[in-house]
């Protein structure tokens, strides 16, 4: 019998759950310590963020779903790390603490035979002066309630707008130098240009992208190349000519430092400090590693072994400049090198570096995107992992199931206005996510075939499909498993 | 220079026939890249 302990319960954490338990006899228990007591499906929150969704279309209650399939659940958050158990205890551990219910507050060891870190990232608000969500004017999108608030400020606005007839200014894109996840902030600057113009106020708003990207379109991933209709196009063009159409202006380069009512502060790549003033703004954190500790047998601190802000893995961390950046120093199979019952698929691993090229302005404050690790990457490779440990506890010596990023594809269906009718899409997909320059040479790192973009209502359907595909999934009703992840 | 997505093709990006079409093309180009499989890299 093995015991397999999941940290997290967001898109990695429940796929490694789900299959798990349907793969595993019940002999075998699987185990989830989250934080949360909900599932939420992030990429519909840029929806909740404009109304158009209630925030309780995006989540479910995880508990009675996990009573009911037969994993363990205990609401609580992880303390610290014993991978070779301590004195009192001989098995491997985590100290958790529970957060809710009549063990609010009380600490215990859970011990595992398999542990799986789906911790994702910390939103580092703090990161960025005067950015928390909800003040300042400025708000963020990254969970259900962020979104809540900003869609009740953004509607606020609205309303304020059509009654004074004042005009007013909207600022969206990333806010920190090294920020990621530029594709939800350019969801959502698309949602909310299509609503002002639903509202009959977009005339009123002057609305601008402000992004650590040195191109529009870098998205994180050093840009692509794609084809768009019958030619090869660069996604920064495509996303110029997107935001041309849409009238929003653009300050790229740009790396916040300080928020204040109504007034962000930046420096660009130019090593120029410049300021730029809104009325609404919704800025993308940094992501961080939670700051676990770790600690041996013995109490010593070994939170090297383990972490590297996100968690240790398979991957090449060996520092070396851009020019020698290979797809190889991606991890395969997201195994900690130190303790091969640890691993960290989706978010909480740590990447070996940046995918787009680190730049630095002429004061030498880097400026460039944190590597993306989205939904499709964090459910695969997830699914790997739940599927390397079995095949372990079934006694396989080596682990089979690998999945780099550089060997990856990934499709982001970027929603640029909601409606059954009137909404629009922007699907992209990418091949691999990590590009691989030595294969595919001739074409920025992708292959061409795989790796393309499409305008139009179609991906608006494919969006709410997705929503819902992924929402019946996650709750494991009949079949869930012939979805992909 | 910036290209122009022109009225012609913010008519077919709106027209729900050509769309229904798409969609049921997308769906399945998509399928293919994303359930094409995946693997490692090194040798």
């Amino acid at each position: 019998m093995s015991k397999i302990v999941i940290l997290g319960a967001g898109i990695a954490g429940h796929t490694a759950a789900s299959h798990l338990r349907r793969k595993l006899s019940k002999k075998h228990e699987v185990l989830v310590v989250s934080p949360n007591r909900n599932y939420q499906w992030v990429p519909s929150n840029i929806w909740v963020g404009i109304g158009r969704m209630k925030s309780e279309d995006v989540f479910f209650p995880l508990e009675p779903l996990y009573k009911r399939k037969g994993i363990g659940y205990k609401q609580a958050k992880v303390v610290s790390f014993h991978p070779e158990g301590d004195a009192t205890e001989p098995k491997p551990f985590v100290k958790v603490e529970y957060l809710y219910g009549e063990m609010l507050g009380m600490q215990e060891k859970v011990t595992y035979d398999f542990l799986i870190n789906a911790t994702g990232p910390k939103l580092a608000f703090e990161l960025t002066e005067g950015l928390n969500p909800g003040t300042n004017k400025a708000y963020s999108v990254c969970t259900y309630d962020h979104a809540t608030h900003a869609s009740a400020a953004l509607h606020e606005l609205i309303n304020k707008i059509k009654s004074t007839q004042k005009k007013a200014k909207i600022l969206i894109g990333t806010g920190h130098a090294k920020a990621t996840c530029q594709g939800a902030a350019f969801e959502y600057i698309l949602n909310v240009e299509k609503e002002l113009v639903k509202f009959k106020v977009r005339d009123k708003v002057e609305i601008t992208w402000i992004s650590n990207e040195n191109e529009l379109g870098d998205f994180g991933m050093d840009g692509m190349l794609l084809s768009y209709q019958n030619q090869v196009m660069k996604s920064s063009e495509m996303v110029e000519m997107v935001f041309a159409d849409r009238g929003i202006k653009w300050i790229l380069g740009a790396g916040i430092q300080k928020v204040e009512d109504g007034k962000v502060s930046y420096e660009n790549l130019e090593g120029e400090h410049l300021t730029e003033e809104f009325d609404f703004a919704m800025l993308i954190p940094a992501f961080s590693g939670h700051g676990f500790k770790a600690f041996d047998k013995a109490n010593e601190d070994i939170t090297a072994k383990l972490f590297k802000g996100f968690m240790i893995v398979d991957a090449d961390y060996s520092p070396k400049p851009y020019e020698e950046w290979s797809v190889q120093d991606w991890p395969e199979t997201y195994q900690n090198p130190s303790y091969n019952n640890i691993f960290a698929p989706g978010i909480a691993f740590a990447p070996p570096h940046s995918i787009s090229k680190p730049r630095k302005s002429k004061n030498g404050t880097e400026i460039f995107p944190a590597p993306p690790r989205t939904g499709m990457p964090s459910g695969i490779t997830a699914k790997l992992v739940a599927d390397n440990i079995i095949d372990t506890i079934n006694g396989a010596k080596t682990l089979h199931h690998k999945g780099s990023m550089g060997n990856m594809g990934a499709a982001c269906i970027a929603s640029a206005g909601y409606g059954l009718s009137k909404g629009s899409g922007i699907s992209i997909t990418t091949f691999p996510i990590v590009p691989d320059y030595n294969k595919y040479p001739e074409t920025h790192g992708r292959e061409l075939k795989k790796t393309f973009g499409d305008i139009g209502l179609a991906g608006h359907w494919l969006k709410l499909s997705l929503h819902y595909a992924f929402i019946y999934k996650a709750k494991m009703k009949p079949f869930w498993w012939l979805i992909p992840e | 220079m910036t290209q122009k997505i022109s009225k012609q093709e913010h008519a077919k990006m709106k027209n729900p026939i050509i769309q229904f079409f798409k969609f049921i093309y997308l769906s399945l180009k998509i399928m293919r890249i994303v359930a094409g499989g995946h693997g490692g890299t090194r040798p």
